[in-house]
């Protein structure tokens, strides 16, 4: 389903795709939609007033000035600690990072501070603000731009992690993290950006926000259940379709939001299907695949039929030729094989 | 003066209740010799003016005019303290002291963050940033800095001095003229105020808070003076000789400004007894209320978490 080629300018459109909005223009939208009713709405991040790396925020620094859409500096912990501060201070910042790999350089703003001064003020601060996180390989980007990083804050309290994978769920879900009154973590996967999906006729409803913590199920099937996250729901959605003519039926599941945590959707799914695989490019020690899957282990064990596998980055850094980035991280053909091999038994 | 007794005397009531083990868990950080820069620093500033403390930041929330009833409440762990015993960082949001510290530099960030709210919401409200001689070191007081410089935001950066990072002395750690003399490669003002004069701070974070409100942006001020408590209550300060440590007491802020006060036939030495007395007895009171003072309750370890 998905097209490396996609990602380099340039990349074409198909025909019938032509309608559909792009995955960053969804983004684009949600931001424009929520400055123009929110006037404590604003941005910063390197680049983003002139020249925005991926083109998420193209056009509105023409539309809302360079007050609300500022340029930063490369200056990661005081962007992060001033979007702290101002939403401490009633306004709702949202921060672009290029990379979501350079969260790393200001996590102590995020994990200590926007996520602990609510708590620890017994609840008199509120932080509500949006960083903006690019990730993901597939674009031979090198090791330190190409992470899937979303366990670490998922990790910690206080942060809610988003993983959007449609047009329509960039858009609805950057809504609700905008008006969110809490610290919003917003992983975008690069591959994704250039992608068009068709949408249902509330994409353009400027009042339609997500509900965090509801997974989607993006196919039903009954033999087995494939949790995935971003680029790899299509990847599994490929390669259901592609077992599908072997007669197995595989239910795709969605999460969509790591923080909250849909458990309910997954636990009925698993127990409809007893088979659980979990596939996502976060490496797999001590990863987001894991925790899938203890939670079933502890909530539906007795439903399990096979063991649980999980499909991930066996824990090296994503590779810059693309010959080695594309061993390290799943995709259709593993999915593919694991399923089979899951089904034989 | 008043509130420079009370700091110390606030202060002294949170030590000794440490150690005697009345509390416990990590143990009380002081400023003692520090109560100039929050009292004259905190005398600068009005209503809606933000301060954002360190780790020794009891004596900003004090200058400030928090309740010290409230305040030890807090320290004792009670849950009518005023982060509902969450926190050894005591905040008021409603009288604009957040406590932070936890994190060494981190609240400079934040406090510029709170500088640029009251910019963008069209007020001349400003933000002050206390923050140590160590914290001096860290990247995030550089990057804020220079953030401040370059967004004209209107904050205070209050460097501290008090010459001991932990057992470091400052002048192991720091190899330019002052820390203040960084300031011009931010483009930011820099100053040197004594840190044991009132007066003198309370003029040189004046003059800060007015060109801040005028639109000037941010102005950096390193106050100097003498740690004259250990670290923490525990640290007995080994690593100091005791003519350093004699020497460093003649620098005591509320020694010299009780002498100036008294030379200046200001406030008699009776009149200032009779000051701490009450002061005294004040904060006698302020104990004896966090003592009586309700825990939280257990379900309370999983509320405030969210907004």
């Amino acid at each position: 389903m998905f097209d490396n080629r996609l990602f380099r300018p340039g990349g074409p459109v198909k025909p019938e795709e032509k309608d559909w909005p792009s995955f960053r223009g969804a983004i684009n939208e949600a931001m424009r939609e929520e400055m123009r009713r929110d006037p404590l709405v604003f941005q910063m991040g390197e680049d983003i007033a002139l020249a925005s790396p991926f083109g998420v925020t193209t056009g509105l620094a023409k539309e809302f000035g360079r007050e609300r859409i500022r340029d930063a500096p490369c200056a990661e912990v005081a962007v992060v600690g001033a979007a702290v501060g101002a939403a401490m201070g009633g306004m709702r910042p949202i921060v672009e990072f290029q990379f979501g790999d350079f969260m790393s350089v200001a996590i102590d703003q995020l994990t200590h501070q926007a996520a602990m001064l609510r708590y620890l003020t017994g609840g008199q601060v509120s932080v509500p603000l949006v960083i903006r996180l690019p990730c993901g390989g597939g674009q031979g980007a090198g090791s330190q731009h190409s992470q899937s990083l979303y366990s670490w804050f998922a990790h910690v309290p206080g942060i809610k992690v988003l993983l959007p994978s449609t047009s329509m769920d960039a858009k609805a879900m950057m809504k609700a993290a905008i008006r969110d009154n809490n610290p919003v973590l917003f992983f975008e996967h690069k591959q994704l950006y250039r992608t068009r999906w068709p949408v249902p006729a509330e994409f353009r409803d400027a009042d339609h926000v997500a509900e965090f913590g509801k997974a989607a199920v993006r196919r039903e099937g009954v033999d087995i259940t494939v949790v995935a996250t971003l680029t790899m729901v299509h990847h599994a959605l490929a390669a259901a379709e592609a077992l599908a003519a072997e007669g197995v039926s595989v239910e795709v599941i969605d999460p969509r939001t790591l923080v909250p945590f849909d458990v309910d959707t997954l636990v009925a799914s698993v127990r409809k299907t007893g088979r659980l695989l979990v596939v996502d490019e976060a490496y797999l020690n001590f990863g987001i695949q894991a925790e899938v899957i203890a939670t079933v282990a502890e909530r539906a064990f007795e439903a399990l039929k096979a063991a649980p596998r999980r499909l991930g980055n066996p824990n090296v850094p994503v590779p810059f030729a693309p010959c080695l980035q594309d061993e390290v991280l799943p995709g259709r053909a593993r999915i593919e094989a694991a399923i089979r091999q899951m089904m034989s038994r | 003066m008043r509130a420079m007794l009370l700091i110390r005397a606030v202060e002294k009531a949170w030590g000794d209740a440490y150690l005697t083990e009345e509390i416990s868990g990590i143990p009380p950080s002081l400023s003692t010799g520090q109560e100039a820069i929050a009292a004259g620093a905190c005398a600068a500033l009005g209503d809606g003016d933000f301060v954002f403390t360190t780790h020794r930041g009891q004596a900003a929330q004090v200058a400030r005019g928090l309740d010290p009833k409230r305040i030890l409440a807090e320290l004792y762990c009670r849950r009518t303290g005023y982060n509902k015993g969450k926190s050894y960082h005591v905040t008021d949001m409603t009288r604009g002291v957040v406590g932070m510290g936890g994190i060494v530099p981190a609240q400079v960030p934040i406090a510029g963050g709170m500088a640029l709210a009251q910019k963008m919401r069209g007020t001349d409200r400003v933000s002050l940033a206390f923050f140590g001689d160590g914290a001096s070191n860290e990247g995030a007081v550089h990057e804020a800095a220079a953030l401040a410089a370059m967004w004209t935001l209107p904050l205070i950066l209050l460097c501290e001095n008090n010459r001991y990072c932990i057992t470091q002395r400052d002048t192991d750690a720091l190899k330019g003229p002052s820390i203040a003399a960084r300031a011009a490669g931010y483009g930011l003002p820099g100053v040197v105020v004594d840190g044991t004069d009132p007066l003198a701070v309370q003029a040189a974070v004046a003059e800060a808070v007015a060109r801040a409100r005028a639109g000037g942006g941010a102005t950096f001020i390193e106050a100097q003076c003498e740690r004259l408590t250990g670290h923490l209550i525990h640290d007995t300060q080994p690593y100091r000789s005791r003519e350093e440590l004699e020497s460093a007491w003649k620098h005591c802020p509320i020694f010299l400004f009780g002498e100036r006060l008294e030379r200046e036939r200001i406030l008699s030495a009776d009149e200032r007894a009779r000051m701490n007395r009450e002061i005294e007895a004040e904060v006698a009171g302020a104990v004896a209320h966090a003592r009586t003072q309700p825990y939280p309750a257990i379900h309370e370890a999983y509320e405030d978490l969210w907004a």
